[in-house]
């Protein structure tokens, strides 16, 4: 076999390949696109096989000759339409080129033998088809990215050289200078062929080589992301990087969980949503990137935004973390792609660097929340220990001092109106005072400070003792607590923890309505219980009950003052006893408050602090 | 009754001048017969010169605070209850620091003061 043999060889096997590759790819995904290139190549695979099996098949010689230069003739024709699928061809263009195609198929049929003037015609045709072809290719390989960007200039350089084939070989027929014309010939035909090869049949490891300085350069871009300053000014950069992989337009929606809308963001910083039911709601929706080379057929319902924005082709990729979408990335394009699956796996892979970009961003405002939040809550405390603490000893003074001036007034009566003056101011005061008092208290449970030196105590008769001295004066409370259970308790702030919850049973009940106290014990702890029959607790505020400054919706705060911080002194109580308090209640019907204490083992415990 | 156990004399220690004044003069409504320190230097040459019963002590004051002052009474071997009155929420815990008889946190009132000086008089 001679090195021309070879070649050709070589030449062929290649057109051949892609022709199956391509065909492959138009049985597949039958996009207009893609059956032209299978077309292409289908012609060219033609070309080749009457020349390697026209003889093997005998078929008249007069036959194969035209029809192989008909077929060839078809060649550019088919590129032609190839450009006009994803870069407008003028009308005139492709009318010229149909009819310049329909003439030569006539001709090769009608003019035999081939005369040089038909057949300079013939490669000045097929030399002008391909080379305005391969412009267009590299002007539009210049305006892509990636993957797309290599493949179309390969497309481009291939048409060229296409079309130098068909010039080497007009040459060779018409002024042959063996044997470099013929060598041209061949030469051309399989650079040809592997340009072709390399644009519409890149094997996948070309294919990740093109890919990877744009994505390299999404990535350096993307690793200082999450530090900008909002998610907007993220989402711009994303867009940015996305389009400049791409070679296309790039937006991005970011899932709005409480609205159910996709919202992308406008050039001038408006916003707008759309429910998850477009094109791009599709792709987020099943989450898998999918694309379209013709939006206005494909996304009827948006058609018009689509058309009035010029879009055509659109890729959408869900921003996925885990389980949650987090959102949708869209390209969008002008312009039909010509290598949909190569833009739509770069796409995808954007998408995933948005997602780890986006849930780093998402992780960095939680812990700045965290951190704001914690200074917030530290900020309140101090302010409420220094002031409260500030506020004490005026107000020692002025409670005891007012309470002296009433005490003498009281004993030496001067006009009434004054003493009743004075009730009211002493009254007042001591009202601040508990405030302050229940500020300071509240501030303590916070830091876990409230329980102080604890005693071996008998709870039952503590309860007993709590509750007679409300009986006594109101006759609603009713006690139930036999026997002895004794535990280590601060027990003047067990008498707090008492005082409070009989005192707001008493506060949030009518004026006859009674108060049970009860206290048992279970297993290894003390129970206390202080039932009421009052307004209740909306079911939905029982859980908050203890937090500081609630109270249900239900009450009026004209009536009942303080400051809301009883129960959550309670539970301070409570809790730093190693105990439990919760609440059971019925709007309307009264509520029950229960605290369970932790009982003494075998030795009473040392006095701790 | 008590007066016979319990001398009248009270000392009132506080670099506080209106609590100074309106405990002084609360207990000297009662009957008391009583001194005022600004601090725990003050008070304790006052205990010297005037030998009260009892201290109501402030704890947090400038020149000697109330550790000082308590310090002071044991080493001249003075023999004077205390009574912590202090603004600190750990008044309980000094109080049992300087072994003091009994404690009053502020803020308090009329009846808390009179009630726990009344405590204090009735204890051995």
């Amino acid at each position: 076999m001679s090195a021309i043999e070879l070649t050709q060889l070589i030449t062929h096997i290649l057109y051949l390949s892609i022709f199956a590759v391509t065909l492959l790819a138009a049985f597949r995904r039958a996009t207009r696109t893609n059956v032209d290139i299978a077309l292409f190549f289908g012609l060219a695979a033609f070309i080749i096989l009457e020349q390697r099996l026209g003889s093997v098949l005998s078929l008249a010689s007069d036959v194969r000759g035209p029809a192989t230069t008909a077929v060839a003739a078809g060649l550019p024709y088919a590129l032609l339409r190839l450009v006009d699928d994803f870069s407008e061809v003028p009308f005139w263009g492709l009318r010229l080129a149909e009819i310049g195609f329909v003439a030569f198929v006539v001709g090769a049929f009608v003019l035999r033998p081939v005369s040089p003037g038909y057949l300079t015609l013939y490669t000045l045709y097929f030399l002008l088809l391909t080379i305005y072809a391969s412009v267009v290719f590299l002007r539009e390989g210049r305006r892509s990215a990636g993957v797309t960007r290599r493949r179309l200039q390969a497309v481009g350089a291939g048409s060229v050289l296409l079309g130098l084939t068909a010039a080497a070989a007009a040459i060779d027929v018409l002024i042959p200078v063996e044997p470099v014309t013929t060598l041209l010939t061949q030469f051309f035909a399989l650079a040809s062929g592997v340009a072709f090869y390399f644009g519409f049949a890149p094997p996948a490891i070309l294919r990740r080589a093109w890919q990877e300085p744009e994505l390299r350069s999404f990535l350096a871009g993307a690793a200082r992301l999450p530090r900008l300053p909002d998610t907007l000014a993220i989402v711009r950069e994303i867009e940015r990087g996305a389009a400049a992989a791409t070679g296309a337009s790039a937006r991005l929606a970011l899932w709005q969980e409480t609205e159910g809308v996709l919202r992308f963001w406008q050039e001038d910083l408006g916003s707008r949503d759309f429910r998850p039911t477009g094109f791009a709601g599709k792709a987020f929706m099943e989450r898998r990137a999918i694309y379209s080379s013709d939006v206005w057929r494909d996304d009827a319902e948006s058609a018009a935004m689509y058309r009035e924005r010029g879009i055509l082709s659109i890729l959408a990729a869900p921003i996925v973390v885990g389980e949650r979408a987090l959102g949708v990335l869209v390209v969008y394009s002008r312009r039909a792609p010509i290598f949909g699956d190569d833009d739509l796996a770069l796409a995808q892979l954007l998408a995933d660097q948005a997602a780890v970009v986006l849930e780093n961003r998402a992780l960095i405002d939680e812990a700045a929340r965290v951190r704001a939040h914690e200074e917030a809550t530290r900020l309140k405390e101090d302010f409420l220990s220094a002031a409260a603490h500030d506020l004490r000893t005026p107000l020692t003074t002025i409670v005891t001092q007012a309470q002296l001036i009433q005490r003498r007034a009281e004993r030496e009566p001067q006009s009434p109106e004054e003493l009743s003056g004075i009730r009211r101011l002493v009254s007042e005061a001591r009202r601040l005072n508990a405030l302050v008092v229940e500020l300071l208290d509240a501030s303590r449970a916070e830091r876990g400070k409230l329980v102080g030196a604890r005693k071996r105590i008998d709870l039952a008769s503590l309860v007993r003792d709590v509750a007679s001295s409300r009986a006594g004066d109101q006759r609603r409370v009713f006690v139930d607590a036999d026997g002895t259970i004794e535990g280590d308790y601060d027990e003047a702030r067990i008498r707090q923890l008492l005082d409070n919850l009989i005192e707001n049973a008493l506060k949030y009940s009518p004026a006859e309505g009674a108060v049970r106290v009860k206290s048992w014990r279970e297993g290894s702890e003390a129970r206390i219980a202080v039932e009421d029959r009052g307004i209740g607790i909306p079911p939905e505020d029982v859980p908050y009950i203890f937090d500081r400054f609630r109270r249900g919706q239900n009450v009026d705060d004209r009536r009942f003052t303080g400051m809301g911080l009883g129960l959550t002194i309670c539970r301070g109580i409570a809790e730093q006893h190693g105990g439990r308090i919760w609440a059971e209640s019925r709007l309307g019907r009264g509520s029950t408050f229960y605290v369970a204490l932790p009982v003494a083992r075998d030795k009473p415990a040392t006095v701790e602090r | 009754m008590s007066t016979e156990v319990f001398g009248r004399t009270i000392l009132v220690v506080d670099d506080d001048p209106s609590i100074l004044a309106t405990v002084s003069e609360i207990l000297e409504s009662e009957g008391y017969d009583v001194r005022t320190a600004a601090n725990g230097k003050e008070a304790l040459a006052a205990v010297e010169r005037e030998r009260p019963s009892l201290v109501l002590l402030d704890m947090r004051m400038p020149v000697l605070d109330g550790w000082g002052f308590a310090r002071g009474v044991r080493e001249r071997g003075l023999h004077v209850k205390i009574l912590v009155m202090t603004a600190a929420e750990s008044a309980r815990r000094w109080a049992q620091e300087i072994g003091a008889d009994d404690y009053l946190a502020k803020p308090f009132e009329l009846t808390d003061l009179l009630s726990a000086v009344d405590r204090v008089r009735h204890r051995n």
